[in-house]
């Protein structure tokens, strides 16, 4: 195997010096899924910012493709960040453009291809995400599955080496949920695609991921296969799993009153 | 060895081998598209075979290039084959869209008539919408005034605070300057006829009636009047506004009648100011420049400037106050969908307040100088 795809070694994230992750040891190899777990509020989102190049990391080294990407100079960086894609949880399409104008964009500025060839790689990347004939719309014409997969269609269009995606299924109807699953299925397939997916949906972790990597208690829990997670004796894996309700704590006051 | 990458050409009988080498990704692809894009329009040319056998990597351009080619070649009626396809090759190529009917046709553009029409309805559908929106506030700010309803907490002290505190020093300040320029440029006029002492009629008037209550709808329509605009439109993109619809709260009382009010209140009230402060700055250049002592130039002001003088600039900058109000929740709540249509709410209320503004004004200079009253 050649160098991992992404690496941290002894990463920590946070915010205003405080961190909310701290050593994170992390290695993605090439053509791997791996799912980002954890409860809400448990740094998987500050740590995709950080793999995507938005939050450098407090301390630690933080290398995509072998090279640290904090340390680049501005141009060099951009180049690195421009053979990987992001797909945000709010789809972040450009209002302003259409459909079509959103997924060429990349190559629009990126790339000296001739239109006629854009527009064709566009027609394809909406057919591959199910979404044909829905180029020339505005996003906000689209329901929120199709725009989550517009966005995907963006992410994708310059063929990157590895893809980042911000809760693709979330608060899709589980039809939906399945197709974007599907669709993220054959960016591997077809197109060799790496992803690294932050998800809460327990369905789609055993479908498409190889290696599911669990965050809490402030640093990465578990790191391993879905089975090995599904079957760890951790409680709080064991919960995250297998959908067991957290005790909430009801502090005793009626039992007080009432003794 | 992307750099190779190319094609070769065979020609023989009006079929056509090529040869593809190298890489089809993005830094080739626009070279191998062009030599392929002119063998597809030639007339002797029927059938082109694409040979991939020494062919590379092929990414999404590579896979478009091949696509666009069938379609380019079976639209007239010519065929395109590929050979020695790899595995990797026919995975990637079977990424290529299948022949889909065209996107629907966009409708045609409206001409000239269908244009107006649209026009003329969607004028009076804002202006059907804006009279509702002010009968609504007006009905809410009299249940509020009533005691039938409450405003939300410390609402009114806040926008009066955010309209009104922070303006004070910027009407204050421009009026002042604007009193001085007055008495200056006034003043040499006036002189020529021996008329020096006419300055403090010329400035007490004109601050009073026109340039107070103009100058500071000016300044509350880039500052408050925009400000209107894009924190509504901010909260309607953002569908805070339909979170309160749905609570049954109603966005006019809790939104627009604290605002409303507030610069109901504001904006005479620094119209007020700014006629004092010009003329304030006025008697300076009188009395240092002009000889003309602070008492003397008191006295013209309470000789000439009346009670309804007040009236006239108060009650217009009553008037503008609730044109830039009314402009900037109107504009705001209408705006939808995209960070664009805040930007563009914003603009319009600046444009369309001061747009307004100007014609009331003249109406009132017109009524007033027909009523003869002067």
């Amino acid at each position: 195997m050649s160098e991992p795809l992404i690496e941290c070694r002894d990463v920590s994230v946070g915010y205003d010096g405080k961190p909310v992750l701290e050593h994170v040891n992390l290695t993605i190899e090439k053509g791997e899924i791996v799912a980002l777990l954890g409860g809400s509020g448990c740094g998987k989102s500050t740590m995709l910012r950080a793999l995507t190049g938005l939050l450098p990391p407090l301390s630690g080294e933080l290398l995509i493709l072998g090279k640290p990407l904090y340390d680049l100079e501005l141009e060099e960086r951009n180049q690195l960040l421009r053979r990987t894609g992001t797909a945000f949880q709010q789809d972040a399409l450009f209002g302003s453009m259409s459909v079509e104008d959103n997924v060429a964009l990349p190559l629009r500025e990126l790339t000296s291809l001739p239109e006629a060839l854009i527009l064709e790689m566009v027609r394809m990347r909406l057919f591959m995400v199910g979404l044909p004939g829905h180029g020339t719309k505005a996003p906000t014409s689209l329901s929120g599955g199709q725009r989550k997969r517009a966005a995907l269609a963006r992410a994708s269009i310059l063929d990157p080496v590895v893809m980042f995606c911000d809760e693709p299924s979330a608060g899709l109807d589980p039809a939906v949920a399945a197709t974007i699953d599907e669709t993220l299925l054959h960016f591997r397939s077809a197109l060799g695609i790496t992803l690294v997916v932050v998800t809460h949906e327990l369905e789609s972790i055993r479908t498409i991921a190889d290696r599911a990597v669990m965050f809490g208690r402030g640093s990465i829990m578990a790191n391993g296969s879905i089975d090995e997670l599904t079957n760890s004796k951790d409680p709080e894996i064991h919960n995250f799993f297998h959908r067991v309700a957290e005790k909430l704590d009801d502090g005793g006051a009626l039992e007080q009153l009432t003794r | 060895m992307s750099s190779g990458a190319g094609t070769t050409v065979k020609r023989s009988k009006g079929a056509a081998l090529v040869k593809l080498r190298g890489d089809l990704v993005v830094a080739t692809t626009r070279k191998v598209w062009n030599d392929l894009k002119i063998l597809g329009r030639r007339r002797d040319v029927r059938t082109v075979t694409l040979d991939f056998s020494e062919a590379g990597r092929v990414d999404s351009s590579g896979i478009a290039v091949v696509s666009l080619l069938a379609r380019q070649l079976e639209r007239s009626g010519k065929k395109l084959e590929l050979t020695e396809l790899s595995d990797a090759h026919k995975a990637a190529l079977d990424l290529m869209p299948k022949q889909e009917p065209e996107a629907e046709k966009a409708e045609p553009p409206p001409g000239a008539l269908e244009r107006v029409g649209e026009s003329v309805l969607s004028a009076a559908g804002a202006t059907r919408s804006l009279g509702g929106l002010i009968a609504e506030t007006i009905r809410q700010a009299f249940a509020v005034a009533t005691r039938k309803k409450r405003l939300p907490a410390g609402a009114l002290l806040h926008q009066i605070a955010s309209m009104g505190v922070d303006g004070l020093f910027i009407v204050g300040m421009l009026s002042f300057l604007l009193g001085m320029t007055m008495a200056f440029q006034g003043a040499v006029q006036l002189q020529r006829f021996g008329a020096g002492v006419f300055v403090a009629d010329m400035i007490s008037v004109s601050m009073v009636r026109e340039i107070a209550p103009l100058m500071t709808a000016v300044i509350l329509t880039g500052r408050t009047g925009a400000a209107i605009a894009a924190e509504l439109g901010t909260m309607r993109v953002r569908s805070e506004i339909d979170a309160l619809t749905t609570m049954g709260i109603n966005p006019v009382r809790f939104l627009l009648v604290p605002r409303i009010a507030a610069i109901t209140l504001v904006g005479p009230a620094l119209s007020l100011m700014g006629m004092f402060i010009g003329i304030l700055g006025g008697m300076l250049v009188a009395t240092i420049a002009l000889d003309l002592p602070p008492i003397m130039f008191w006295q013209r002001i309470t000789e000439r400037v009346t009670a309804l003088d007040f009236l006239h600039g108060i009650g217009k900058s009553l008037v503008f106050a609730w044109i830039i109000g009314f402009a900037g929740s109107h504009l705001g709540m209408r705006a939808n969908g995209d960070a664009s249509s805040v930007g563009h709410a914003t603009t319009r209320t600046v444009v369309v307040s001061i747009f307004s503004i100007i014609i009331v004004d003249a109406i009132f200079a017109t009524i007033t100088t027909v009523l003869r009253y002067t």
